[in-house]
């Protein structure tokens, strides 16, 4: 079936159609909100920032020029929606602290009914700092290059880099994986 | 050993984007570094849970909502539009000169700048003849001020001068006549001495005849 483009239905968004901004809102819908439940660890929260970061996608959908692709624009709004998330909730915790676990949020994994393989990925994702998280989501969920990731999160490619392999040394341990000798 | 460094080689055989060469110390540093060999298989191991992760469906939530936010957020959008053409209305009006006035219920809309031009002209030249006015008279109050102060000034140097050489004068008039005084004083000490000398000389020669007339 035909499918319109990006670029298509942000044209007729901009004009104020309403469904071609409720078609662009459900093709993303889902991987802004298994990023949210990715950075957030938490059903609640992932719906709160899915909510801000589309309705912070409508506001500025009349300053989007095309210049780059719609994905990467919108994901970069999710990453500085998703650090003012943590700055509200967590205002003394810097990017690249360690998370303290959080005891009044409960875990994604008893609100929806993930696969073993899901909620040991979350649980293991929330004990990386802010930082380290956004770089391990945007690469490996995301499938963003290293330039894109930098471009999206204000840091250096050089950055990205070094905090997704500060990143895997966390991983490595926190999901007991049996490494075997190459 | 190669320059790449760890953080580098893992990053670009995660984006398949390894040269031949590079390709060759990846694989060098996975035999030689079982810490790097460890790092790319938990990197491959997150890889494939990242690939087999189950997207669940979103949960109802409120689609609507964005869009009716927008809406509403979007009512007040003619604003701009409005102040912008109010404010090229205002420009027109003040390059074509345009008054307005309303005088006994009539109002009465003029354009062109000519007629306020030769207003603000002759405005100008009143302002500037009540200017040079005020400013010849401060002028003048000024001279007189600063001429009455060189006379003043003046008739306080002479009254000073006079003063000064009469009380001088008296002085030296006073010390004149101290001295004639002190002179006539001399003389008449003189003169007295004078006539005692001539006294007693007298007194003398007299007793001289005297005892020349007995002896004989």
């Amino acid at each position: 079936m035909f499918e319109k483009s990006d670029e298509q239905l942000i044209k007729k968004a901009q004009k104020g159609h309403k469904k071609s901004w409720m078609s662009l809102l459900k093709r993303y819908e889902k991987p802004i909100y298994h990023y949210g439940l990715r950075m957030t660890g938490n059903n609640e929260d992932a719906l709160d920032l899915l909510q801000e970061v589309f309705i912070s996608v409508f506001r500025n959908l009349s300053s989007y020029r095309g210049e780059g692709s719609f994905k990467g624009w919108l994901f970069r709004i999710a990453h500085y929606r998703c650090i003012e998330f943590y700055r509200r909730k967590r205002p003394t915790q810097g990017l690249d602290d360690a998370p303290e676990i959080p005891s009044d949020a409960a875990p994604a994994e008893q609100h929806i009914e993930h696969t073993q393989r899901n909620a040991q990925l979350i649980s293991a994702m929330q004990q990386l700092p802010l930082a380290q998280k956004s770089v391990v989501e945007l690469k490996f969920f995301g499938h963003f290059t290293f330039e894109e990731i930098a471009q999206q999160t204000g840091m250096s490619v050089n950055t990205a880099k070094s905090r997704l392999y500060g990143a895997l040394v966390k991983l490595k341990t926190l999901m007991e994986v049996d490494y075997v000798e190459l | 050993m190669s320059n790449y460094d760890n953080a580098e080689l893992l990053a670009l055989w995660l984006e398949e984007k390894l040269t031949a060469s590079q390709r060759d110390s990846f694989e060098q540093r996975c035999v030689e570094d079982s810490q790097f060999a460890q790092q790319v298989e938990a990197a491959s191991m997150f890889k494939m849970q990242a690939q087999e992760y189950q997207s669940t469906d979103v949960p109802n939530w409120n689609k609507e909502k964005i869009f009716d936010y927008g809406v509403t957020s979007s009512v007040w959008s003619w604003l701009p539009g409005v102040s912008f053409v109010t404010s090229v209305l205002a420009i027109v009006l003040v390059l074509t000169g345009t008054q307005v006035n309303i005088t006994d219920g009539e109002l009465r809309i003029r354009f062109g700048a000519q007629q306020s031009e030769q207003v603000v002209v002759k405005m100008l030249d009143s302002r500037l003849e009540e200017f040079r006015q005020t400013q010849q008279a401060a002028l003048s109050l000024y001279a007189q001020t600063l001429q009455q102060q060189q006379l003043d000034s003046a008739s306080q140097l002479t009254n000073y001068l006079l003063t000064s050489s009469r009380q001088e004068r008296r002085e030296d008039f006073a010390e004149l006549i101290k001295f004639v005084n002190q002179q006539r004083s001399d003389d008449q000490l003189f003169y007295a001495r004078q006539l005692n000398q001539l006294q007693q000389d007298i007194y003398r020669d007299a007793d001289g005849v005297a005892v020349e007339s007995v002896q004989q």
